[in-house]
């Protein structure tokens, strides 16, 4: 769907700004409640994450020894920032991407790769011993997930034969779905964005058994708000991004939901199924298996053409 | 990390006393170099309670009920033991009728037991799913020894001399339905722990202890058993009912992780065994016979199998209405050498699910040690201590 929206309201609210907080913290709900029937638990209200986050954005932040207060304010901002800047450039809620350019796949996917980069650093600024662990886990699941990630989201931009999400977009309504098409890239991207956004089982950043919370562990209060909302929006951005790519595009709201909402269902079915992994686990399965069924589907692409 | 001089400084990572892995405090000081664990430590003693002190305050009857209440999940076989202990010190035969409930009740326990454990141990290892549904199948039993007892869990069954509470048809029709449900349950957790792959990557080949480890570091129960040593008190030296109504050891030689799982599942079957035996062939008779309260001098251990290994009561009396010395060594006491010795050179990731893997019962098996030295031996009072443990946690 094409609506001109003023920049200025696209920005703020629709569908940037306010929309994405609330939708982040909606799909966040979305996701917790349907593990939990999975897990045969009743799960949260529908409010309880905007709750979440309002109690703790009204709560006192502690700073604790031994930081950066630079950082460890900046951080958490730096990392909402991205994921609020990178849902400009996909077709949110069903419309047109607010901004688009040539290449912006590729800004999209570094705007992405800010919020667990600054989780990284958010824990590595800290002197809590669990934060450094979780810190250390963090960026070293980063760079096992993220070239396989990129690797199977530029399958569909090579069958495109363009860089630009819009046009990727507008490629996938054309044609057959995806997904049918490059399975294996489909199945890596899903769960890429799983790793990205530490979910089970590849919370062993933040595993809580083991260490506490991991990187963010000594936030409380503001900065843990903004980066939970942040991971909500990434969230959003993620699922989108895969049902723009893989699942035929997204040509109008319902269409968004749907699609969106199927991806979720997936990803929480996969959430409830296993045991967290290790993470030499992680980047064993990452780098023996994944980069090369993605390496394997880009050169079957590449030469197909 | 290397300092200037060129010496390692110790990279400790402390869980504990409080964190989300534990559910009872205890401090382990795990000494990790990255991910790798090259020492493990640990300090007991959070939970002290001065039970065994209370009891000697309080007369033979009441201080059952006081002991009941150091384990929360397994109270009914430090009950047993004590009952046990005081019965053989006042020389009186407990009809077989009461000792079969108590076999039945214990057996109830351990399949409760056992669950909450394969749930907190799948949590641990962060399989929330197996964890909530180990625990929702618990309930059942839960339900069942409420329905029995009246509670859910300081059941209060034992008296000095036999049981409190009768099992009429219909309770006994409730206990085998729960047990018919919960048998295929249980098959189905079998195979989930023997064949999910994820779940087998966190535990097979992980903390594995030999058989010759196990007897070394002295442990016991189903920490022993997944290390082949058949050490099972039930079958060792039976007890209560138990002869009547024998068991079987179950044993594993793999010693790891995965074999703690194999090992407390199979026995939940020997337990839905033994219980439906029980159910069926419940002896006729009194349900009790009178203990007299001044409990003739003398002193007994008393050994039972609690669902996380040997339980061991000593009893001294001196012919008085108090008893005159109880110790009780838990379990879980003698495992943690297990936990300690298999640590190092696993993962952290590792450390809680090797923590998990023994069943610890960290307030049971705090007890207070004081060092007598020559010549401040000293007695103190009930009071004394308690007063002591109100200024030092102050």
């Amino acid at each position: 769907m094409n609506i001109e929206l003023p920049p200025l309201v696209a920005l703020l609210f629709f569908p940037g700004g306010l929309f994405l907080l609330f939708g982040g913290t909606m799909y966040e709900w979305a996701d917790r409640k349907l593990v939990a029937r999975f897990q045969n638990r009743i799960g949260p209200r529908w409010f309880q994450p905007v709750a979440d986050v309002v109690k703790l954005l009204a709560k006192e932040e502690i700073v604790t020894d031994g930081v950066n207060p630079v950082l460890f304010h900046a951080l958490p901002v730096v990392a909402l920032v991205g994921s609020l800047t990178a849902a400009l450039y996909v077709p949110m809620a069903g419309l047109a991407p607010s901004y688009s350019f040539t290449g912006d796949l590729v800004v999209t996917l570094y705007l992405l790769s800010l919020m667990t980069l600054s989780m990284g650093l958010a824990g590595a600024n800290t002197i809590d011993r669990f934060s450094l662990l979780g810190a250390t886990r963090a960026l070293t699941q980063l760079f096992s997930y993220e070239a396989p990630f990129l690797l199977a989201l530029l399958g569909p931009a090579i069958a495109a034969n363009t860089w630009q999400i819009s046009q990727v977009d507008a490629y996938a309504r054309g044609h057959w779905w995806l997904v049918l098409v490059q399975p294996i890239g489909f199945l890596i991207a899903l769960v890429g964005l799983m790793g990205k956004l530490e979910l089970p089982p590849f919370d062993s950043p933040e595993a809580e058994t083991e260490i506490v919370a991991g990187p963010m562990t000594e936030y409380s209060g503001r900065g843990w708000a903004l980066f939970r909302i942040g991971r909500d929006v990434e969230l959003l951005v993620g699922l989108t991004l895969m049902a723009s790519f893989y699942l035929g595009g997204i040509a109008n709201p319902a269409e968004f939901v749907l699609k969106t909402g199927g991806l979720l269902l997936v990803t929480a079915a996969l959430q409830s199924l296993f045991c967290r992994l290790r993470i030499d686990q992680t980047v064993g399965l990452w780098w023996r298996i994944g980069i090369l069924l993605a390496l394997a589907q880009l050169f079957l692409l590449v030469f197909v053409r | 990390m290397d300092t200037e001089q060129g010496v390692r400084k110790k990279f400790v990572v402390p869980i504990g006393p409080q964190h989300p892995a534990l559910k009872e405090p205890g401090h382990f000081e795990i000494t990790v170099d990255g991910e790798i664990v090259t020492a493990a430590t640990v300090r007991l003693g959070y939970v002290h309670r001065g039970i065994e002190k209370g009891v000697e305050q309080h007369n033979w009857a009441q201080a059952m009920y006081m002991l009941e209440r150091i384990c929360g999940i397994c109270s009914h076989v430090h009950a047993t033991a004590y009952a046990l202990g005081v019965e053989a010190l006042a020389g009186v035969q407990v009809p077989p009728r009461a000792q079969a409930i108590r076999v039945l009740v214990a057996e109830l326990e351990r399949v409760h037991s056992h669950l909450l454990w394969l749930g907190v141990a799948a949590h641990e290892g962060g399989f929330d799913t197996l964890f909530m549904y180990s625990w929702r199948d618990r309930e059942m039993i839960m339900d069942v020894l409420e329905g029995l007892t009246g509670n859910r869990v300081n059941y209060s069954c034992n008296v000095l001399g036999g049981v409190k509470f009768d099992v009429d048809e219909k309770q006994a029709d409730a206990i085998r339905k729960a047990i018919d449900y919960l048998e295929p349950r249980t098959h189905h957790y079998l195979k989930v722990v023997t064949t999910d792959e994820t779940l087998i990557g966190r535990t097979r080949n992980v903390g594995t202890m030999t058989a010759a480890e196990a007897e070394k570091l002295g442990a016991v129960g189903p920490t022993a058993r997944a290390s082949g040593v058949p050490r099972d008190i039930r079958v060792d030296s039976p007890y209560a009912g138990y002869p009547a109504f024998p068991v079987r050891t179950i044993t594993a030689t793999a010693g790891d992780l995965e074999a703690k799982f194999i090992v407390r599942l199979q026995e939940l079957f020997e337990s839905y065994r033994v219980i439906r035996e029980i159910l069926d062939k419940l002896p006729p008779g009194d349900l009790s016979v009178r203990v007299k309260p001044k409990v003739p001098a003398g002193e007994t251990v008393s050994r039972v199998e609690a669902p996380r290994g040997e339980l061991l009561y000593y009893l001294k009396s001196t012919g008085g209405a108090n008893p005159d010395r109880v110790k009780v060594r838990t379990p879980s006491l003698c495992n943690w050498g297990s936990v300690l010795a298999t640590a190092p050179g696993h993962k952290l990731a590792d450390v809680p699910m090797l923590i998990a893997g023994i069943d610890p019962c960290f307030s049971c098996n705090d007890r207070i040690v004081t060092i007598r030295r020559r010549d401040d031996a000293e007695t103190w009072t009930w009071a004394r201590l308690r007063q002591y443990g109100i200024e030092y946690y102050r």
